[in-house]
């Protein structure tokens, strides 16, 4: 098992989080002229996964990520940066822990929420140009890690799920790719949450 | 070796897409909380079953109609929760009770770890669906009632209540995990068998899952088993043991439905 939200042994890293305003866009314009309209019906099989996220957006941005959810201030994730319209799509910039093997390093989350959020989980990937090398970590930026599918809880968040996987970071002893990146990587699907994944035991 | 994995990888989005199509298909025929239905209506499904057949004139000795759930792996918690908001729509003093309890319920699961941000969403639904079925409403208990029925079938609401309470559950084992980790079968921590078996939706519930449920909220439940075991008569477990039930449920194996006594 993963151990969730564990504290590093001296440091403690600030985190801190820049959201990044976007600008106000004109309307997106359809071929004959007429504005798009949102399409409000995937949202019906929820009440209010937009409303949802949009607290999860200000809270992330109001409170960045205390060390874990039983309350303790101190905190261990360096959340960067929340680029978002309030859409299904979010990027989550993270930064490898100071006193962990990623170091220095800046990584890319990219979260997919479909109308189903929260009671489904959102889809989570690395993207960009570096991905973490980590024995859970595919070189296509797949993770595999149980709370992304079979123990996602509608209580986690994105914020939770940004903790986890740093955690899952900071606790990697040896850089490594999975055992079987290139098979896996070569034959899976796009979407992580369409691999039935066999998850391993202890990190290490 | 490669052209196996490749067929792996496909396999898996085919037992995916099946798995789909199954829960489309249950979703499209079955509502989330039917209407009440004579008790009868189970002859149908083990037409010349003869066990079955038996031990369902012994339930109709007890019991006149059974409201059908949707067989989602939330059957057991909207079942709970839609019995027991029920048998409070027709007793004040028990539903202001309840009302403060899951009041209260918050500060509680935010004390035992919980994180209060999501909870907070989770509570504020509940309890707006606890309001909008209080029996001081206006138009009468059968408005009330109607009301009731319409939120379970909106499924925003209905799956946030059933969260709700498979949180409740969860913080229940965490309180007295000691006592409950007796009950776990294999290697799992309380801890583990929480985050994998409780708090994820779609997980089915056991017996554990109901103890630590009833006990939270104080609700006694009777559990009618209609299986194929002997006897020719329905078994009855009463939960916790020795409470009056408030709710009746009938289980058979891997499914939760209510009953209606006569």
């Amino acid at each position: 098992m993963l151990k969730l939200f564990k504290k590093p042994k001296d440091k403690i890293p600030k985190s801190e989080i820049i959201t990044e305003p976007k600008e106000p866009k004109t309307p997106p314009v359809s071929k004959c002229g007429k504005p798009l309209q949102l399409d409000n019906s995937r949202w019906e099989a929820s009440i209010h996964p937009s409303r949802r996220l949009h607290k999860e957006l200000m809270s992330l941005i109001k409170e960045p990520p205390p060390g874990s959810y039983r309350g303790h201030r101190k905190r261990t994730a360096k959340l960067i940066r929340v680029s978002t319209d309030y859409g299904a799509e979010w990027k989550i910039n993270i930064k490898g822990f100071e006193g962990t093997l990623y170091e220095g390093e800046d990584f890319q989350l990219l979260f997919k929420f479909n109308n189903k959020y929260p009671f489904d989980s959102p889809e989570v990937t690395f993207i960009g140009s570096n991905i973490p090398v980590h024995p859970h970590v595919y070189s296509n930026g797949h993770i595999c890690l149980s709370i992304l599918t079979e123990d996602w809880s509608p209580a986690l968040s994105v914020q939770s799920v940004c903790l986890s996987i740093a955690s899952m970071l900071s606790s990697c002893r040896e850089k490594k790719r999975p055992p079987d990146n290139t098979l896996y990587v070569k034959t899976c699907n796009k979407n992580p949450k369409k691999t039935k994944w066999w998850y391993h035991g202890a990190y290490s | 070796m490669e052209s196996f994995k490749q067929n792996d990888g496909n396999r898996d989005e085919l037992i995916i897409q099946q798995q789909r199509e199954i829960e489309k298909e249950i979703s499209d025929t079955t509502p989330l909380v039917s209407e009440q239905l004579p008790l009868t209506c189970l002859w149908t499904e083990y037409n010349g079953d003869d066990i079955f057949t038996a031990k369902i004139q012994d339930l109709s000795t007890k019991y006149k109609f059974i409201r059908r759930t949707r067989p989602d792996g939330n059957c057991f918690f909207r079942a709970f929760a839609y019995s027991y908001l029920e048998y409070l729509i027709s007793n004040s003093s028990a539903y202001q009770e309840f009302r403060k309890l899951a009041e209260e319920s918050k500060d509680k699961l935010v004390q035992l770890g919980f994180p209060s941000f999501t909870l907070e969403d989770f509570h504020e639904t509940f309890m707006e669906v606890i309001k909008r079925v209080s029996p001081d409403n206006p138009g009468g208990q059968s408005k009330v009632q109607s009301e009731l029925h319409k939120i379970f079938n909106e499924q925003g609401y209905s799956d946030y209540v059933v969260v709700y309470l498979r949180l409740i559950t969860s913080g229940k084992l965490q309180e007295e995990a000691d006592f409950y980790q007796n009950f776990i079968e294999g290697d799992f921590t309380i801890e583990e068998f929480r985050h994998q078996e409780v708090e994820p939706m779609y997980k089915e519930s056991d017996h554990i899952h109901i103890i630590a449920l009833c006990t939270a909220l104080g609700a006694g439940v009777r559990v009618e088993y209609l299986d194929r075991g002997e006897g020719g008569t329905v078994k009855a477990h009463d939960f916790p043991e020795g409470t009056e039930p408030r709710i009746y449920l009938i289980y058979r194996p891997g499914h939760y439905d209510i009953l209606y006594p006569n």
